[in-house]
């Protein structure tokens, strides 16, 4: 407060890397104006939109902002990509998934790194009638849907040689066909 | 209605959000009065994307990713209050029917249009099907219409229906990228937008067909609102505002704020509410 004419009325402002700051009129709480890039809040202890970390160490070790990591899937048009302070991707894409959006999500599979987008995630695409509980989801990398007896295929999809009636969502039946009059 | 032969309310202002902060520019005819842009309200913990003004209570509104809230304060000062804190999960745009006394948002986490009333009462969701990434929404409370933007990469698209929800329409499609900002004028009966994949600033009369190109290879827009002729955006790259006439397509102004980071949300604070009512204001 200058208007009181001592020559302790001006202070340094409290801030990183000579921020200027302001003063509040009404709550007279100071507030640098002038963050370092990346970050913000009052004391620039905070990261801003589209950066994560901890600059003053106030929840654990120091880390300073960093941009979002999540692993280029995540839209740069988009806000809130992740979380502020602990960096957990809050907006994947792709079908992508987890904290770092490194994973396929349910009901997908494939390789969330992969750098072309089509061919990340694919749907599992279980087949209802073949997979156990007519689950659609299957193993994240591998794609395989759990299968009722005697049922095959990526997408539990047919029956295994000489089993049918997988319309019947029970698994497939042996065909106890004649082995004199079949061919095979 | 024609801008020249309403005047435009004098005393009127830009308010702008800045992540932390929302700030406040006056505008005089067509010029930034730069040296007079003050900081309105520090809230330094949260990350600010959309605002919106009322005349009638001259309170502004905004959305918080950070908090996953809705709060409003004075412009004339005075401690934010928050009116809604459940069930958001990434709010962006609002607007204000000041008419109505409603505010309406996107979210663009649960995807979906919601409204409630100006105090966060009566809540109620518009919208849920068709919304990919719903993020600018305006109101013409004068004829009931509410517009909104989606920036879904695979189907860009503007989309209009009347304030209760009800006649919803693709009004825009084709040669859009990422609708970031809308704006409707009042005075001019104009919708704008702001488009960052595009790279254009566009106008059309909702109720009639063709559109028009205002000006192109801008950097990256966000926000943007009308005030007379010109067209203000705010830009990502360029950490400012710009202003555009809207009848000659050319940039005439640019005001960067100190602080230099992201630019989001930007509204016209009309000194005066603009001129008429609708009919559920006046029964």
């Amino acid at each position: 407060d200058p208007t009181v004419g001592s020559s302790e009325d001006c202070s340094p402002c409290p801030c990183p890397s000579g921020s200027s700051c302001a003063v509040v009129p009404k709550t007279r709480d100071v507030v640098c104006t002038n963050c370092p890039t990346g970050t913000t809040g009052k004391r620039c202890e905070l990261c801003d939109d589209g950066y994560y970390g901890d600059p003053f160490g106030n929840e654990g070790p120091v880390r300073p902002c960093k941009q979002c990591h999540c692993s280029d899937n995540i839209d740069p048009n988009a806000v809130g990509n992740c979380n502020r302070l602990t960096g957990e991707c809050l907006k994947c894409i792709y079908n992508t998934d987890g904290f770092y959006c490194d994973k396929c999500k349910d009901g997908f599979y494939g390789n969330a790194l992969n750098p072309i987008p089509s061919e990340k995630c694919n749907a599992c695409n279980c087949s209802p009638y073949g997979s156990v509980d007519q689950q659609r989801n299957c193993n994240q990398v591998t794609g395989l849907c759990e299968c009722l007896t005697h049922v095959m295929g990526r997408d539990c999809s047919q029956c295994e040689p000489g089993y049918y009636n997988i319309l019947s969502g029970q698994g497939c039946q042996r065909c106890d066909c004649n082995p004199i009059g079949s061919v095979n | 209605t024609r801008p020249d032969v309403i005047p435009l309310p004098p005393g009127t202002h830009l308010l702008y959000a800045q992540s932390g902060k929302i700030d406040h520019i006056p505008v005089e005819g067509s010029s930034l009065k730069k040296n007079k842009a003050k900081t309105l309200l520090h809230v330094p913990d949260k990350v600010v994307i959309g605002i919106a003004y009322d005349c009638v209570d001259k309170m502004v509104y905004w959305t918080d990713i950070a908090g996953h809230t809705i709060s409003r304060a004075s412009i004339q000062g005075g401690e934010p209050t928050t009116i809604i804190e459940i069930d958001l999960k990434s709010p962006e745009g609002i607007a204000v029917d000041h008419l109505g006394r409603n505010i309406f948002w996107t979210d663009s986490g649960l995807d979906r249009i919601e409204v409630a009333k100006m105090d966060g009462d009566q809540r109620r969701v518009l919208f849920t099907d068709d919304l990919v990434n719903p993020r600018a929404i305006v109101v013409d409370p004068v004829n009931g219409n509410l517009y909104w933007t989606d920036w879904n990469r695979d189907a860009p698209k503007i989309e209009t229906s009347y304030m209760d929800g009800t006649n919803r329409r693709i009004l825009v499609k084709d040669d859009l990228g990422l609708p970031n900002g809308l704006t409707y004028d009042p005075y001019s009966a104009l919708l704008c937008w702001a488009d960052a994949g595009t790279q254009r600033l566009e106008c059309m009369n909702p109720n009639r067909t063709g559109r028009r190109r205002v000006i192109d290879s801008i950097r990256y827009p966000f926000g943007i609102t009308s005030y007379g002729r010109n067209l203000y955006y705010t830009d990502w790259r360029r950490e400012s505002i710009i202003a555009v006439d809207r009848n000659i397509g050319r940039e005439s102004d640019e005001h960067q704020p100190s602080k230099r980071s992201r630019l989001y949300g930007i509204t016209t604070a009309y000194s005066r509410c603009p001129p008429g009512q609708n009919h559920c204001a006046v029964n």
